[in-house]
């Protein structure tokens, strides 16, 4: 190159362009936007009218008051409130620790070079595809029938355990994959066993990714009523479930028996119940965040 | 914790807190006397090391001195790394490494079917190349060792003492709560030294130590070594040859030889007293490598 030629390229090269519209990154971002606001747009829209159309049921006898044929204006949701929080909360009970025990199994000593550890892995993902209504026909057969737990709230919270076993396994793994292996080798090189490694600090640092993980699984059996219709949640409770063989219903069944009358009052009483449905799930998973904000901030 | 503050000994080098870089730095280790290896803390007879089909170190012999500092040197892919972690069963956590040949501890073959490898780095501490404190406070990561190995009686003057002796402690002793990632890089390799200290090893292994550090930070861990030598022996794997001048008593060069397969292979070309090493080393790939001519 001369070097006419190479002062002639330095002198453009010296003068900046003037700034442009560069217009596909503009309709990329504006596509992001769009699909961030067709999400919101659904949510805000059924919240309002949910609320709207629930709200002259909103009041203090729909979490105080059983439920009731006749009398729609003054039902209310609570056996189906306490029987949600006794089914989520033996469920909770039964999975989490299961749950997260076999998200150490196969991260820490599962061996992948075994083809029954890779046939493991695969099949957990697999049973989390699985319909919800087969566990519920599961349930049924199984737990109901021949273990002969009936219809019970240790029935439900069996079926929904094992529904939202391989959600909680999944999220696990991923939060101690997370950890970062020097952490691991620190605590090897200082002597620690193997159970004191996982124990005191892989699973602490851990816990926010668990934590998540889980809350999400719960909110998801919380929400389910498709397994639960085979399993004698009955919309008709007027006691408070007491207990793990106790007879029960949850939100969602008793959410789902409203809608089924044909009275005007039962519509209302069954959007102010979505309500309510809405308002624990929200607060469940608040908790989650809570609790990851919390360890998080421990770092 | 204070309470015990004032009994304490003095910092065994003072002056290493005011600064940083100290001009009357002790002479290098290598102007020491250092007595010959007859009763050898470690001793490696024929080491290989295999991950998988892998061989990724091939026939080491090695001695190494109590309370010396050794160093091993080489290019990258040499095996020097591979060969520090034989020392103290580290290996053992990688799949499929394998250990061939001796490596004796004391007369003991570390790797015999009887050999707790939990016990083995509890007296063979190791400190690793990034520093990699727990995401926990200055004060539980000291104590996360005496801790598991259930010695909690004493606790705060064992944190102390190791804070003290990793040169740590006048700048942590008043936020011994706070996060350990809060502190700097340098200062959590001290944090780890510390850490490694708390357990009362033998023998501490370091792993590129400083690769991560910046200057100042490198020559306060390498003062620290040279004094922690007086009562621990010292391997330290560097790629930096400077590094192993100045600190070192003896030098292990090993380089990646290419054999008839075409397959590279870590061996250990030359070991001897740091200033035979660096003064006039017998073996020509040697002299080609710390005079800098290495390909």
């Amino acid at each position: 190159m001369s070097a006419t030629a190479t002062r002639a390229r330095g002198a453009t090269a010296r003068t900046l362009p003037a700034k442009r519209v560069r217009w596909a990154d503009e309709l990329f971002a504006w596509a992001l936007r769009l699909c961030v606001g067709v999400a919101m747009l659904f949510l805000a829209a059924l919240l309002v009218y949910v609320v709207v159309r629930g709200w002259p049921r909103l009041d203090g006898d729909l979490v105080t008051a059983y439920t009731s044929v006749i009398r729609p204006e003054t039902a209310g949701a609570r056996a189906a409130i306490i029987g949600t929080v006794w089914v989520i909360g033996f469920v909770a009970l039964f999975c989490l620790p299961t749950g997260v025990l076999a998200a150490i199994y196969l991260e820490e000593y599962a061996d992948r070079e075994r083809w029954w550890n890779r046939l493991l892995e695969l099949n957990i993902a697999n049973l989390a595809a699985v319909p919800s209504i087969v566990f519920g026909i599961l349930g049924l057969g199984f737990v109901a029938r021949m273990l002969g737990l009936g219809f019970t709230v240790i029935t439900a919270s069996i079926v929904l355990s094992l529904l939202v076993l391989p959600i909680v396994i999944i999220a696990a793994r991923e939060a101690i994959r997370a950890v970062p292996g020097s952490i691991r080798e620190a605590s090897y090189g200082l002597g620690a066993t193997k159970w004191q490694t996982i124990w005191r600090q892989v699973l602490p640092a851990a816990v926010p990714g668990i934590a998540t993980g889980s809350i999400l699984a719960l909110s998801r059996a919380a929400g389910e009523a498709a397994p639960l219709l085979l399993l004698g949640g009955l919309s008709f409770i007027s006691f408070d479930p007491d207990g793990l063989f106790s007879r029960y219903t949850v939100l969602p069944i008793q959410i789902f028996g409203w809608i089924s009358q044909s009275r005007e009052e039962f519509q209302t009483l069954a959007s102010a119940g979505i309500v309510v449905m809405l308002i624990v799930i929200l607060a469940m998973n608040s908790t989650a965040i809570f609790i990851r904000n919390r360890y998080q901030n421990r770092r | 914790m204070t309470s015990t503050s004032a009994h304490r000994e003095a910092p065994a080098r003072p002056g290493a807190q005011e600064s940083p870089v100290s001009v009357g730095r002790p002479a290098a280790a290598r102007d020491r006397e250092i007595p010959d290896l007859v009763h050898p803390v470690f001793e490696t007879i024929s080491l290989s090391v295999s991950y998988g089909d892998y061989m990724a170190v091939r026939d080491v012999d090695l001695k190494i001195g109590e309370r010396q500092i050794t160093a091993l040197i080489g290019p990258s892919g040499c095996g020097k790394s591979t060969v520090l972690r034989a020392l103290n069963r580290m290996n053992d956590l990688i799949p499929g490494a394998h250990v061939h040949g001796r490596v004796s501890y004391h007369g003991q073959d570390l790797y015999a079917s009887h050999i707790d490898p939990i016990e083995v780095r509890r007296r063979i501490g190791m400190v690793f190349q990034k520093p990699n404190p727990f995401p926990k406070s200055i004060y539980d990561n000291v104590a996360y060792g005496p801790r598991v190995h259930g010695r909690t009686a004493g606790l705060d003057e064992t944190v102390e003492r190791a804070l003290t002796r990793a040169a740590l402690w006048d700048e942590v002793k008043d936020k011994l709560r706070q996060n350990a990632l809060s502190l700097s890089g340098g200062q959590q390799q001290r944090l780890c030294i510390a850490r490694t200290i708390a357990v009362y090893p033998e023998v501490i292994l370091m792993d590129e130590p400083c690769s991560a550090l910046d200057p100042i930070a490198t020559l306060r861990i390498e003062d620290l070594m040279h004094d922690l030598a007086r009562e621990f022996t010292i391997v330290i794997v560097t790629h930096n040859m400077q590094q192993a001048a100045r600190v070192s008593d003896r030098t292990a060069f090993f380089t990646a030889e290419v054999d008839e397969q075409g397959v590279r292979h870590g061996r250990l070309v030359e070991y001897d007293r740091t200033t035979t090493i660096f003064g006039k080393p017998t073996d020509k790939r040697t002299e080609d490598y710390i005079t800098g001519r290495f390909g």
